[in-house]
């Protein structure tokens, strides 16, 4: 703890990217297109809606498109020397005299723009491809639909990675959020598709709701959204507090509330799980590699903020850590292998979080990027046993996919994903993952050291249950049931299809993506001094160098902090068991891993009764029976949100609505508007309900009007001289001044 | 004069309604309203004003010299924005109305045109008579639109209509008469009626004066924005309202209650609003959150787009008297902008009424399988309504919740009586917008097809939208589209206009700060 309240002063010292560096950009005004080619597929998908094509027509166009903004966003990988600004046009703006609220449509480049935007376009390009075959049954009916909808995704999640503004990225933020509600919804016509569509939505707001809070805040502290602006303030301390101090120690957690509801982390995390109602294309692009790294990227972006507060980071650490555990167990007790990976995804995203907050935002951004791969890898392999198998996705009812013809590649490109998602050594997600528990290690923070060992005992979970699902689906005697998606023809002539090309390809190429995505840590970079390849200098040029090990962040900054990464002082290094974490790292982890490997194998391969016997002995007994229970049930936090949340708004509105039904109206506007009956039954023949005679009473009763202003000063004067007789004030202070 | 075309030319077509056949009225009417928009178009076009505070198109005419009554016209930059949009809704409301309108046609149209005259009257008003006889015009047409045209409660609904915003009206004319008859004191001479002159005399009255006649004017403005708790007439009336009734009432009427409080209760009692207004607030912020919890156990669509409306029209509130320039452009921008989301709304539940015949939620379900382009036009619509970035929807609900969240009196420039805590309560809103209407989309548009038993298709329509129903909805799409990206094009043109109504707010501010004054303190003024 004492560590990261060192740590703050010096980072604010310096700003993490210096200011005059960035630079309006002239020349680089093509590198827009990587945002209209998105906004271009979806207008042609739109024309092809109205001309009601029926062939694979949108998913040629979404996929040339998304390829075409892959191909910009390399070349401008390729070219990039130092951040950047492009302004494409004025968006939002307020002047007055001393300041301004300036919102533009512009780009911000710098080398963390740039890590995300290849991961999200390469692997949209990639599952678009794999959704033209997936997707292939609904040629004619939602399949334009479903192509737009991937198009609008590309769209927001570019303008929230690009944006350079805070704004923007809340346009992009609530449009990923959009296009998620429209392709969880994709099955508009199952209620439980709907549903989750609607929940997500709706939890995804609170998270809005933070962001929008956030944003106000740091207009109001810094005046200004834009990134750039709000690094200079904070460099030269130019920023006030207009209402108090809490506001910066208000907008880091502020931010936490959006970044844990987009990257579904305790306690919002509840729409991710229901997600997986949308077609398993969206639930790879959408819900594992891209738009829930939204919120890691949120806080990478705004890291210099974390700053302020001092426990700020020490929250986004434990709140990770729990998060990464608790899904694990979740994860361990469901059937529905989509499910797995839905709460394997939670608890990875946890992992990230865990990373920040322990001021490893490298080994969140490295693990963001390895996540990215195999874990798309994962959903696509599911994706094409579910398209095969009639929706079935119960581990139970799947077995020997491997011995099976036409099920090899998706066998083994599922193996290479579960071995990086378990850490198996010398896999993609071996690395990522040790650098985010090395640091839990390193940095001194509050309770960071048992964070660390809960996240090594979670890798241990994480291994089980991935190769639950591997040793469960691929390996064993071959037996298959179909899903309740069979059309046509009966239960026992059913053939699962195995996948063609496309989807083969798509698996391969992200499978070998998956390998190599280990391949960065090690690749050399050109910053001096700087630890993890090309990851680390990645991430170095953007404001989130504080959290590279080796970065040149401010060298008393190291010193005093007693942060070293891995070039300070070994006397205030942290250790493991008397260790150098990030070596020992290397074999807990190993070990961690292949111990939950071992136990899977037995129960899931070897003896795939004894998991059985073992669920129903913990149920028989009752001081164990709440174990299996619960974690089937998810721990009950749905049922617990719709008992403390839902329910009471629910009937409050009905309560409300009654209230203004035979309150506010009954009682109050009914009852003064009776008032006047009884003496209107003088008037009673002026309403007498003809038109004609309405037009009359609203003449005589203009003229009234016009004869009270005439005689005004008389009448006044009248009521004042009552008034005064009287004594009473009322009237005359109507009377005014006088 | 051009202004005087925009307001007679519906009245003509209105009375050549009555003179030619029948069958011809609604060719007529849209006609005349089709030309006015495209006059108002040219207007807004040669306007001079855009993005300044100054009045345009002005023209005198002298009335009642003896009671400084006159007829003067006149436009700043935001009444014309408001002026387009009048224009521009009235001709689709006659469009929309084709296939609802079966019987009694001449009247209808004619006292929608009738409607837009009295509309248009308010809005470019440069005389306080003028402005009053224009605001309790629209009553009259909205009156029988509602009675004769609407629902199974229509009598009810338009009494209630009526004779709740008279009232409210009434204290709101005994307000500006007494400004009127203390500015006849104070300049020793005649009456004058002249806006211009009474708002810049009545910010010098005594800030007691100031409170009473803030109270009158806000009873009238307050009943027809609507603000809680006097808000219990709109749901009715738009219930019972035929389609373009409501459109009308929420596109336009309510917006004569916010207008107001821009033309009238900023300018005119600018020491009394600093004091009232964090009180107006808490008004607008329990609005927001208890209208939106109604929305959500809502059956009937139309009744939940209505509250919908007290609760949207609370953000709006929340700009007027934040007294910062980026609320205030929000507000502004949200008058417009309510008026085409919710607008557009409220045509679509009146196509599918139309075609169904009811609009109980629980009787009617997943008409995406059935009516795909009306659901594509629901959803996009909801989505403006709800806020979605991009969208016209969020562009004002951003700024009318920024501009609250700084309006707090350590604010350097703009010092306001609001501060973070109104702006943080409010947001909650967004979360339970999001909620309800989702919901109604949810139940109305997705899942399982469901029709009312003995459904029969309707004789003339098709299934899904015909091409006039969608000629309805597309300008109104695209605006909210242009509006959503391209907002600064309006906040620039209406950006003086705004300031130069806040410009006396700052010091005002100050020194309440300084020296809390107190309102409708009678014992302090006798003594003082």
């Amino acid at each position: 703890m004492t560590s990261l309240l060192q740590f703050i002063p010096n980072i604010l010292a310096m700003p993490a990217v210096p200011v005059s560096q960035v630079v309006q950009s002239e020349t680089l005004g093509w590198a827009s297109f990587i945002l209209w080619l998105p906004l271009i597929s979806l207008a042609l998908c739109g024309l092809c809606a109205v001309c009601k094509v029926k062939t694979k027509a949108p998913a040629i166009i979404t996929t040339i498109c998304l390829g075409t903004s892959f191909v910009l966003t390399v070349l401008l990988w390729q070219g990039y020397e130092q951040p950047v600004i492009i302004h494409l046009f004025d968006w939002l703006q307020v002047h007055w005299a001393e300041g301004s609220f300036v919102a533009n449509f512009a780009l911000y480049i710098d080398s963390l723009t740039l890590l995300w935007m290849l991961f999200v376009t390469g692997l949209g390009t990639l599952i678009s491809l794999y959704a033209s075959e997936y997707m292939e049954h609904d040629v004619g009916k939602g399949y334009t639909r479903f192509f737009a909808g991937v198009s609008v995704f590309l769209f927001a999640m570019t303008c929230l990675v690009m944006g350079d503004n805070l704004l923007l990225l809340y346009l992009g933020w609530e449009g990923v959020g959009f296009a998620s509600y429209w392709l969880i919804g994709y099955f508009y016509q199952k209620p439980s598709a709907v549903a989750a569509a609607k929940k997500a939505f709706i939890v995804n707001r609170i998270g809005d709701v933070g962001l929008a809070l956030a944003i106000y805040l740091i207009w109001s502290t810094f005046g200004t959204v834009q990134y750039d602006g709000i690094a200079t303030a904070l460099a030269s301390h130019q920023y006030e507090t207009s209402f108090g101090d809490w506001t910066v120690h208000a907008i880091p957690y502020l931010l936490m509330i959006a970044a844990f509801g987009k990257s579904a982390q305790l306690p919002l995390y509840v729409w991710l799980p229901d997600a997986m109602e949308g077609p398993t294309p969206v639930s790879a692009l959408i819900h594992a590699a891209t738009m829930v790294t939204a919120g890691v990227y949120l806080i990478i972006r705004t890291y210099p903020l974390f700053m302020l507060d001092s426990h700020a980071l020490e929250t986004v650490a434990w709140v990770g850590g729990l998060t990464a555990f608790f899904a694990a167990t979740i994860g361990m007790a469901q059937y529905d292998i989509k499910r797995i990976m839905a709460y394997s995804t939670i608890s990875q995203l946890g992992y990230m979080f865990l990373g920040l907050g322990v001021l490893s935002s490298f080994g969140a951004a490295y693990h963001v990027f390895t996540h990215a791969f195999f874990k798309a890898v994962l959903f696509l392999t599911c994706g094409a046993i579910m398209h095969g198998f009639a929706g079935q996705l119960d581990l139970r009812r799947l077995s020997g996919l491997r011995k099976m013809k036409g099920w090899k590649i998706v066998s083994y490109t599922m193996l290479v994903g579960c071995l990086a998602l378990a850490g198996f050594p010398l896999t993609s997600g071996f690395f990522s993952k040790d650098v985010i528990l090395a640091e839990a290690f390193v940095t001194q923070g509050a309770g960071f050291k048992f964070l660390g060992w809960l996240a090594i005992f979670t890798a241990g979970l994480t291994a089980y249950y991935t190769f639950r699902v591997w040793f469960r689906v691929c390996c064993g005697p071959v037996q298959y049931e179909p899903g309740d998606e069979l059309h046509g023809g009966d239960e026992t002539s059913f053939h699962p299809h195995a996948p063609r090309f496309a989807i083969n390809f798509v698996l391969v190429v992200i499978a070998l993506g998956a390998i190599l995505a280990a391949l960065p840590y090690f690749m050399p970079n050109e910053t001096d001094g700087l630890h993890g390849g090309w990851i680390a200098e990645m991430v170095n040029d953007s404001p989130a160098s504080a959290g590279v090990p080796g970065a040149v962040v401010d060298s008393h900054a190291v010193h005093d902090s007693g942060h070293t990464g891995d070039s300070g002082d070994e006397t205030h290094h942290g250790d493991i068991l008397g260790m150098d974490p990030h070596k020992a790292m290397y074999f807990i982890s190993a070990v961690v891993g292949f111990i939950g490997i071992a136990f899977a194998l037995y129960f899931h391969l070897f003896r795939r009764k004894a998991a059985d016997t073992l669920r129903s002995k913990l149920l028989s007994r009752r001081t164990t029976r709440w174990l299996p229970t619960a974690m089937e049930h998810k721990w009950y936090v749905d049922e617990i949100y719709i008992a403390l949340i839902r329910s009471p708004l629910w009937i409050l509105g009905k309560l409300f609505s009654m209230i203004d039904r035979y309150i506010i109206d009954g009682a109050l506007v009914n009852g003064i508007s009776s008032l006047p009956r009884a003496a209107a039954k003088w008037f009673s023949p002026l309403h007498n309900g003809a038109v004609q005679s309405y037009a009359v009473s609203m003449i005589g009763g203009a003229i009234l009007i016009v004869l009270l202003m005439l005689f005004m000063p008389e009448i006044v004067e009248f009521l004042q001289s009552i008034s005064q007789q009287g004594g009473e004030h009322t009237i005359a202070s109507l009377g005014g001044a006088q | 004069m051009t202004l005087w075309y925009l307001l007679l030319l519906p009245l003509i077509g209105a009375g050549s309604i009555f003179v030619l056949r029948a069958k011809a009225a609604k060719w007529i009417a849209i006609a005349t309203s089709s030309l006015v928009f495209v006059l108002s178009i040219v207007m807004a076009i040669q306007f001079s004003q855009w993005g300044t505070s100054a009045t345009g198109l002005v023209s005198h005419y002298s009335w009642l010299n003896t009671l400084g009554i006159t007829l003067d016209l006149g436009a700043d930059s935001v009444a014309m924005m408001l002026v387009l949009l009048t224009t521009l809704l009235t001709p689709l409301c006659v469009l929309g109305s084709f296939s609802a309108i079966t019987s009694r046609k001449r009247e209808y149209y004619a006292w929608l045109l009738i409607l837009e005259t009295a509309m248009l009257g308010v809005f470019t008003a440069q005389d306080l008579i003028l402005f009053y006889v224009s605001f309790e015009l629209t009553l009259v047409p909205m009156f029988f639109l509602i009675a004769i045209y609407g629902g199974k409660n229509r009598a009810h609904a338009s009494i209630k209509f009526f004779i709740y915003t008279f009232t409210g009206s009434l204290f709101t004319l005994a307000g500006f008469v007494y400004v009127a008859w203390k500015y006849k004191v104070a300049s020793n001479g005649g009456w004058s009626f002249a806006i211009h002159d009474l708002t810049t005399f009545a910010a010098t009255l005594s800030p007691t004066e100031q409170g009473w006649i803030l109270l009158a004017l806000l009873a009238g403005f307050a009943v027809k924005i609507p603000v809680f708790p006097v808000h219990t007439w709109l749901p009715l009336a738009h219930t019972e309202a035929p389609t373009a009734g409501s459109v009308i009432l929420a596109g336009v009427l309510l917006k004569l209650g916010t207008f107001g409080v821009y033309r009238f209760v900023l300018p005119m009692v600018p020491e009394a609003l600093v004091v009232y207004a964090p009180a107006i607030a808490v008004l607008a912020i329990i609005g927001i959150l208890y209208a939106a919890l109604i929305c959500w156990v809502q059956d009937d669509v139309k009744k939940l787009i209505a509250y919908s409306s007290v609760s949207h029209l609370g953000f709006c509130v929340l700009g007027l008297i934040a007294l910062n320039p980026i609320a205030l452009e929000g507000a502004v921008l949200y008058m417009i902008n309510h008026g085409l989301s919710t607008g557009a709304l409220f045509f679509l539940i009146g196509m599918m009424y139309e075609r169904y015949h009811t609009r109980d939620m629980n009787a009617i379900g997943g008409l995406a399988k059935k009516m795909p382009v009306w659901s594509f036009f629901m959803v996009f619509f909801v989505l403006a309504s709800v806020g979605l970035p991009g969208l016209n929807g969020f562009v004002s609900e951003f700024m009318c919740l920024i501009g609250t969240f700084i309006s707090s009196s350590s604010n350097p420039t703009w010092p306001g009586v609001l501060g973070p805590e109104y702006a943080a309560i409010a947001a909650i809103g967004m979360v339970l917008a999001a909620m309800y209407l989702l919901i109604m989309v949810g139940k109305v548009v997705f899942g399982s097809l469901k029709e009312p038993e003995q459904h029969e298709p309707h004789q003339t329509l098709p299934t899904d939208l015909s091409l006039r129903e969608i000629g309805v909805l597309i300008p109104l799409a695209l605006l909210c589209v242009w509006i959503g990206v391209k907002p600064i094009v309006l906040t620039d043109a209406m950006q003086d206009s705004v300031e130069e109504v806040l410009s006396p707010f700052p010091r005002i501010v100050q020194q309440q700060e300084q020296a809390p004054a107190k309102l409708i303190d009678i014992k302090d003024e006798q003594h003082g």
